[in-house]
């Protein structure tokens, strides 16, 4: 019978049962709005930390789990709401999959977070510039992929006319782009380690990699995310 | 007359009037819903045109299918030994469903209040004059019509939403595709209003018109809506439209009128055919007292009709309200586009159903209008639970009116 949340009403009307009444898409952008709300901070966190700034970085850290918590509560209860019975205009394994990489952003930036703050590495001077440009487009990445979300709204209005997805689409392209750039730096980031392996102690070596890493696979996942999302409008 | 017949008269209108009353008092919420949901009016406005157009439709064409009710379904030739056993069975009849609609009201179960009269009336008709005093044929084609009427409502729905869908929101400028359209959306609208009840008032005590004349009113008032829908569109100022949001949200704007004339067209659709279900067993008792036997050819008095219009007008002044406020927060998942499209086939099935004299549920034809728009993917998530859920309710309403019609007739023939 619906959401069980509020009092018993005395009347018959199943037009009101008849459809979910919070709609599964907008859920889906208040997900997204947390994510948006965490690469927020990991953005600035990320540079002040390759900056050598450690202040801050144990609230941020704080922050950023609260946060990405909230966001497991939109998606539990979004995934638990999803009968067999319900009827989407999207597939709804599709839908699900665009949630669960959307998720996976915050479960990585979490764990990203946690681990800068357990060692402050210090990144090389020389190497800054590297990683913060690598951070930057990660970031770029993901507010792509935003865009792209957000185009959600206009799809469901419309009910997903072919002028709404091909804009989807164009969004989708950007993010792939991003991504692409992304890696580039990554790449350079990584060389640029190797470059000083003799000069740095093993210990730093082995977390500057996994922190281009890590960093990394955020803009991975926003991919995935972008390409669950095409999946799901192409008709 | 005799007191007993006063009594039992007095209480039929008693019943009949609160059956009217909690018909008006829940069924409200399906026309007016969407329309307070959306913001277009207040709960104020909505109980007030609520109110109009279903007093009209009760008084105007509510006549088919109280016939229906009266004598379509159990034979009263049958009793003309004795009145008075038809006169007790017809109050059986309406209090039983009276019973079953506060329970399931009180419980939210999604039940038709024409499905518990029509169960309520076999009960009576088998166990006053056996099986063969019903008349099978109609139940089954009043069966029909409950399955029919709501996949008739998703069909429809399914067909208007996706004409807004290809001549507004599939173009590359969807406002201007707006203005363009609403005249002809006018014009299609009001000319299918007033055409269908044009054809429902034939066969009622209301003077008709001939065709052509029907057609030609039809038409001059059309084209008249028609051309003002132009002028006001032209007229509206949508405000800022930088953002696809903007255009979307003007565009669900100028709908909004089109959705309130389409509540109206609701409103006057479900008083046409449910005020049936509380007068309908009335005006057989009215009959039997009036002459002291069953005629042959019986009519249904205007006074009666709008008694049963008076009924639902107070039901949604007193309690309507309150359930428009609560359903419009529920179902604001339906835009202006979407609740015009889901409102125009239910009203336009209702009415149909209204004229062939089937007592169908507007409720369940809406469900489905809503569904058949959730299939031309106008509305996310729809739940289809509700299907197998209307379902179970319609195979229990009819077996439980029926036993409780039957027992209580039991009842008052011991009495008596």
């Amino acid at each position: 019978m619906g959401e069980k949340l509020e009092e018993k009403d005395h009347f018959r009307a199943p037009v009101a049962d008849t459809f979910r009444r919070k709609s599964p898409f907008s859920q889906l952008l208040e997900h997204m709005g947390k994510v948006r709300e965490c690469i927020d901070i990991l953005g600035d966190g990320l540079v002040g930390y390759y900056k050598g700034d450690y202040k801050d970085f144990p609230v941020l850290a704080k922050k950023v789990s609260e946060i990405e918590h909230e966001a497991d509560l939109i998606k539990s209860n979004l995934r638990n709401h999803l009968p067999n019975s319900l009827f989407m205009p999207v597939d709804k394994g599709k839908f699900m999959w665009a949630l669960r990489e959307q998720d996976a952003i915050l479960d990585h930036a979490e764990n990203l977070v946690r681990m800068l703050d357990m060692r402050h590495t210090k990144i090389p001077k020389e190497l800054q510039d590297v990683f913060i440009n690598h951070a930057k487009l990660v970031m770029k990445t993901v507010e792509a992929m935003e865009d792209a979300v957000c185009n959600i709204r206009d799809l469901v209005e419309t009910s997903f006319v072919k002028r709404e997805r091909e804009q989807t689409k164009q969004f989708i392209y950007k993010v792939h782009e991003f991504e692409w750039k992304a890696d580039k730096a990554k790449y350079e980031a990584t060389k640029g380690i190797y470059k000083f392996e003799k000069k740095l102690d093993p210990m730093d070596v082995y977390h500057l990699l996994k922190i281009a890493d890590w960093v990394d696979d955020i803009a991975d996942h926003a991919e995935n995310v972008a390409d669950w999302l095409r999946a799901m409008i192409a008709k | 007359m005799d007191p007993t017949f006063i009594l039992i008269g007095g209480s039929t209108v008693a019943i009949a009037f609160y059956v009217a009353w909690s018909i008006g008092a829940n069924d409200v919420a399906n026309s007016m819903g969407t329309s307070v949901g959306s913001k277009a009016i207040s709960i104020r406005q909505a109980i007030l045109i609520a109110g109009i157009f279903e007093f009209a439709g009760a008084v105007l064409i509510g006549i088919h299918v109280t016939k229906t009710i009266q004598n379509g379904i159990v034979d009263p030739a049958l009793f003309s030994a004795d009145p008075s056993i038809y006169v007790y069975g017809m109050l059986a009849a309406l209090l039983a469903a009276a019973v079953w609609i506060s329970i399931s009201t009180y419980f939210s179960l999604p039940i038709s209040t024409s499905q518990s009269i029509v169960g309520a009336l076999i009960g009576f008709g088998v166990v006053a004059a056996g099986v063969s005093a019903v008349s099978w044929e109609k139940i089954v084609q009043i069966g029909e019509s409950w399955i029919l009427s709501p996949i008739a409502g998703a069909a429809l729905a399914f067909f208007i939403f996706l004409i807004i869908k290809k001549v507004i929101f599939d173009t590359s400028k969807p406002f201007e595709s707006t203005k363009k359209a609403i005249p002809f959306f006018t014009f299609a609208l009001v000319s299918v209003i007033l055409f269908s009840i044009f054809k429902s008032l034939e066969c009622t005590d209301f003077p008709t018109i001939c065709f052509s004349t029907a057609l030609e009113i039809t038409l001059v008032i059309s084209i008249i809506s028609a051309v003002l829908s132009y002028v006001l569109v032209n007229r509206y100022n949508p405000g800022k439209m930088e953002t696809d949001q903007d255009v979307y949200r003007s565009i669900e704007h100028v709908f909004i009128y089109l959705q309130i004339i389409t509540a109206c067209f609701v409103a006057f659709a479900h008083g046409s055919n449910d005020v049936a279900n509380a007068i309908g067993p009335l005006a057989a008792v009215i009959n039997v007292l009036q002459s002291g036997a069953i005629e042959s050819v019986i009519g249904v008095p205007l006074w009666l009709v709008v008694l049963g219009g008076a009924g639902i007008v107070v039901g949604l002044a007193t309690w309507g309200y309150k359930v428009i406020g609560t359903i419009g927060k529920k179902i604001t998942e339906i835009t202006p586009t979407r609740g015009f499209s889901a409102e125009f086939s239910t009203a336009l099935v209702v009415l149909v159903c209204s004229r062939l004299g089937l007592p169908v549920s507007t409720s369940q034809v809406l469900v489905g209008s809503v569904i058949g728009i959730g299939f031309a993917k106008g509305i996310v998530a729809v739940d289809l639970k509700i299907i197998k859920r209307i379902m179970t309710c319609w195979i229990i309403t009819v077996p439980v009116s029926a036993a409780t019609a039957a027992i209580i007739f039991i009842c008052l023939k011991a009495i008596v």
